[in-house]
């Protein structure tokens, strides 16, 4: 594309990617409009003109006939969730993915296709009996129920095991020779060299946790251990809703994800090229 | 690149430091028996805040006088009904002690799969009837097996509201009685307002089986002055007045009298001049709609008859619930259940407090002669209305396929008939045909 | 390291997931053909085996029928609008002197969005009273049923969904874009090749490793679709959004009918393995035409 390119091409292009961005971030924007904005005006002006934040006091503190929901808790118990799950997917797949390109051990083969078997099986057919399984081990309702079903991620281990496979191996045996233990070399020198990797499956795992509902909602019953998709879910019965705080508690749940991954846009950057790969 | 590390560091620290917080606040539930003879029970409220709110506050007292029993009060999940979300916690095999909200035939359906303690082999149960004054309205309540499995809490017959500040500009000083007067007054309203409806309501096009309640059976009851629907194993259901009531929403959807889009509070905007309404309407229009005011901007009334019919004592769908007791539940926290129902209701004081707090008539014997409940409806015309059909209240479906009954009423009647696809004799035909064939 | 070493390490490293797989794979996986055979509700004590009774039940149900077109229809719609929504950003990213990555990080935004808060924001624009639908009411006398058609609804679902992905999309075909060397466009050039000719001939077929991710990972998100449906549409209007994840719930977690819902479930799992394997050989097919293995 080089070469033809004319200078007024640019304003034009210019213009049209950022009426393209305006286009795919307006739904967020709408959302912290209406968050914001006075009842009356809630889904009836497209630009509200009076703002207050009775729609999150609400949503916190509730009301004279309305009890608040825990949406504190919720948010703790997402971020709880969320981050207990990530961090023991990344675990595995970092320790299988070690496993699988650095080691050399009879039944490697079947376990490689174990895993490629399970990442294109439906996973549709589990979602009954993995609940049954959930309530035999006592799990129903709790933290774990939700954390531990969603503990391996066949993309992270088949991330890692691509990226170990390009690491030297004879980095590896130079540590060995200084009196490293495995741990010692996969924690303290081919994790460090995996930042990139590491971020960008640290947040893709992230993102597809946090939003997660339906197996959520079928594992939380109390008030105890409510996530906020779960509590969003459920905000709306057939008792009259809220619009105001519905796009408040929207902007509860969207907001701390956005933030993370502009913080880390940049190993983003980085990494996404060569998950890409 | 720093940014990330920081963000990253509060993002894990607040996980671990939630993790900590909801450790220490956790697992006081999960024991029955504290060592100090303590029983906690869970007490599952209605979805409906009020209910939470009057049950929080009974929770509250009783723990004064009750120092060894702790109850604790959460609304119940609603995935996507509540009566999905107890039978998930169920299959879960972590019900509740006690939920209320449940419908006979819910309470039905739980009780063929034992989900339920018969309430009258629990000690204390007579007392309780006879404290509350319930013992004509409980008789109606015995399940097949001669036993009793829930206590009903309250029961309000459905009425219909009708913004007659709207009608008032169409020359009506009185909301119309009879399907020939719906419909007179849908084409006046159309001629002065071609962007207006008589009844917005998208759920006439959805089969979610306890849509019906609020729609076809409040027409039904009215339209069959009363006739059950189902009794026991057998559709009983009147055909004449069937059709009739299928025939009224057809010529509705007609005559573009009918709005089924998914709307926003479309009859307290002002989009329609008629909607279903229970009373727990009222807290949420005085939180959202301090505007619209009994007599003035609304009416209440019961549902539009055939022409011909007669336009007194009209009988409606009456939304009628109770509590129970799971079986789930240990022995000692069943027991600690009874001992807080019993005290309950053991005043008629929390009983005027409960029509205070949610507007739901309390099922009593006694609703329309007690003085306190008398006093407080004086003081609030708009529930007088709702007290006055009482009587004229028929309760729902009882059986325990009550989901898939309804859901067939929708799918093969209602939804066709509204959206035009079926003619009225032909859906409830079709309809007919499949009820008999799932009560087999 | 000895062979003994590695054995016993490879083992012990990839024990957690095996254990996983055995736990939350393997077990449930027989667990869901024993019920799939069974009247169980999930809460009675008893139940019987019913044989093939609930897979003949399934092929009757109005439900499961469906989900399985359903499925096809949204497919119909989702994967053009996400694919030439995410070509058309990438064409245009990649023709920007600056700020690529600038703009391929915003456009990435909406893949954060919980389907739960988008789902919401929607159903109060649409609703019949919103400020767009007024508008349209209005200024071009126009109503539409938007969720209460069943050909809008389920395109709409499609575009909340193509909406989220598109960013993440488009940042795979733009990687495909700056892998072809310019030297190729270079030649082009000389040969007269500009225009669209020239990215019908040389572009698309070069792009095609990034396409063929791109399509088969947009068509395995149909077989996925619960969380939008179920807060918008609960799967109607008259079954119109119906997804398989949609009726495997209602049946299984909201009737309580497990051992139909696990019928369904393998009646899913096997239309959505066949599915995916036809599509995966007719893109192979396509990228035979242009020399790719």
């Amino acid at each position: 594309m080089v070469g033809n390119r004319k200078r007024w091409h640019n304003p034009v292009l210019y213009t049209l990617a950022s009426i393209t961005l305006l286009i795919m971030i307006y739904p967020y924007l709408h959302m912290v409009m209406h968050s914001l904005a006075v009842w009356d005006q809630v889904d009836r002006n497209f630009f509200p003109t009076k703002f207050t934040l009775r729609s999150y006091q609400w949503l916190l503190l509730g009301a004279e006939d309305v009890q608040p929901r825990p949406w504190l808790r919720a948010f703790l118990n997402s971020m709880f969730v969320t981050i207990s799950s990530t961090l023991l997917m990344m675990l595995t797949a970092v320790l299988a993915g070690y496993a699988l390109s650095k080691f050399v051990f009879k039944g490697k083969k079947a376990v490689n296709n174990v895993i490629l078997f399970q990442m294109f099986f439906p996973s549709i057919i589990l979602l009954i009996p993995s609940f049954l399984i959930v309530k035999q081990l006592g799990l129903y309702d709790t933290y774990w129920g939700m954390i531990l079903p969603k503990s391996v991620s066949l993309w992270a281990i088949f991330m890692y095991t691509n990226f170990f496979k390009v690491i030297p191996n004879d980095l590896i045996e130079a540590a060995k020779l200084d009196g490293a233990s495995e741990f010692h070399i996969l924690f303290r020198i081919v994790l460090p060299m995996s930042r990139s990797i590491t971020t960008i499956v640290f947040l893709f795992l992230f993102m597809e946790r946090w939003v997660e509902l339906l197996w959520d909602m079928l594992i939380v019953k109390g008030q105890q251990h409510l996530t906020l998709n779960v509590l969003l879910a459920q905000m709306f019965g057939p008792y009259g809703a809220y619009p105001g705080p519905m796009y408040a508690a929207s902007v509860i749940l969207t907001v701390p994800i956005i933030l993370l991954f502009l913080a880390c846009s940049k190993y983003f950057k980085e990494g996404i090229q060569f998950a890409l790969k | 690149m720093y940014k990330c590390k920081k963000v990253m560091a509060v993002v894990l620290t607040a996980g671990l430091a939630s993790a900590f917080l909801m450790g220490c606040s956790q697992e006081t539930t999960k024991t029955t028996t504290q060592p100090d003879g303590t029983v906690t029970i869970d007490f599952w409220a209605a979805p409906n805040p009020p209910q939470q709110k009057y049950w929080q506050q009974m929770a509250d007292e009783f723990a004064k006088e009750n120092p060894k029993v702790k109850v604790n009060v959460s609304p119940m999940p609603e995935s996507p009904s509540s009566e999905a979300g107890i039978q998930a916690a169920l299959a879960g095999g972590s019900a509740p002690t006690i939920s209320e909200n449940i419908s006979r035939g819910f309470a039905a359906q739980l009780s063929d799969s034992k989900a339920l303690v018969p309430l009258d082999t629990l000690s204390d149960w007579g007392e309780i009837i006879k404290n509350r004054q319930m013992n004509n309205t409980i008789s109606s309540w015995k399940f097949a097996d001669n036993h009793q499995y829930v206590l009903p809490i309250y029961s309000n017959a459905m009425l219909f509201a009708w913004r007659i500040d709207m009608l008032k500009q169409l020359g009506y000083n009185e909301p119309p009685k009879t399907y020939g007067d719906v419909m007179a007054l849908g084409k006046k309203l159309k001629d002065k307002y071609p962007d207006k409806y008589v009844w917005a309501n998208p759920d006439l096009t959805d089969p979610t089986w306890w849509k019906r309640w609020f729609d076809f059976f409040m027409l039904y009851d009215a339209a069959s002055n009363g006739n059950k629907f189902i009794e026991g194993n057998k559709l009983t259901a009147d055909d004449t007045s069937g059709v009739k009531t299928l025939t009224f929403l057809q010529d509705l959807g007609k005559n573009n009298l009918l709005l089924t889009n998914q709307s926003t509070d479309p009859f307290e905007k002002g989009t329609s001049v008629w909607t279903t309404i229970g009373p727990w309407t009222f807290s949420t229009w005085k939180e959202k709609y301090p505007e619209l005011k009994f007599n003035e901007s609304y009416v209440l009334s019961p549902p539009p008859v055939p022409d011909g019919m007669s336009t007194e004592n009209v009988k409606t769908f009456s939304d009628t619930k109770g509590l129970v007791i799971y079986a789930q539940a240990a022995p000692e926290k069943q027991k600690a259940a009874m001992q807080f129902i019993k005290w309950v209701y053991s005043k008629p004081e929390h009983d005027q407090k409960w029509l205070e707090i949610t507007n739901l008539p309390p099922a009593r014997d006694d609703m329309n002669t007690n003085d306190s409940f008398k006093s407080y409806l004086s003081q609030h015309p708009e529930l007088q209305p709702f007290a006055a059909s009482i009587p004229n209240g028929v309760p729902p479906v009882d059986n325990a396929k009550f989901n898939d009954l309804q859901t067939t009423i929708g799918k093969q009647a209602v939804n066709p008939v509204v959206t035009g696809k079926s003619d009225p004799a032909a859906a409830w035909n079709a309809m007919k045909k499949e009820l008999q064939g799932a009560l087999k | 390291m000895s062979r003994r070493e590695h054995r016993v390490l490879g083992w012990l490293f990839t024990s957690p997931y095996l254990l996983y797989s055995l736990v939350f794979f393997l077990i449930p996986l027989c667990w869901a053909m024993y019920l799939a055979f069974s009247d169980w509700n999930l809460i009675s004590p008893v139940y019987n085996m019913v044989g093939l009774g609930n897979f003949k039940k399934a092929l009757e149900n109005p439900g499961v029928r469906s989900a399985f077109w359903v499925t096809y229809k949204f497919m119909a719609f989702f994967v053009p609008i996400v694919v030439t929504g995410s070509l058309l950003v990438s064409l245009l990213v990649n023709s920007l002197p600056r700020y690529k990555s600038l703009f391929l990080v915003g456009y990435f935004l909406p893949y954060l969005a919980s389907g739960v808060a988008t789902s919401l924001v929607v159903k109060g624009v649409l609703s019949y009273n919103s400020p767009l639908n007024e508008w349209l009411r209005g200024s071009w006398n126009l109503t539409i049923d938007w969720l209460g058609s069943p050909v809008s609804a389920l395109l709409i679902v499609a575009v909340i969904i193509a909406w989220k992905f598109i960013g993440y999309y488009s940042l795979i075909l733009t990687s495909g874009l700056e892998s072809i060397p310019t030297e190729v466009y270079e030649a082009a050039a000389i040969d007269g090749v500009t225009g669209w000719s020239r990215f019908w001939r040389i572009t698309l077929p070069m792009l095609y490793p990034a396409l063929f991710t791109v399509l088969i990972l947009s068509a395995g998100v149909t077989f996925g679709i619960f969380t939008e449906v179920y807060i918008l549409t609960k799967g109607g209007p008259d079954n119109a959004t119906n997804t398989w994840q949609m009726e495997i719930f209602t049946q299984a977690f909201s009737k309580l009918d497990a051992g139909y819902g696990s019928a369904i479930a393998i009646l899913a799992s096997v239309v959505t393995f066949a599915s995916i394997y036809v599509i995966r050989k007719l893109m192979e097919k396509w990228g035979d035409r242009y020399g790719w293995e």
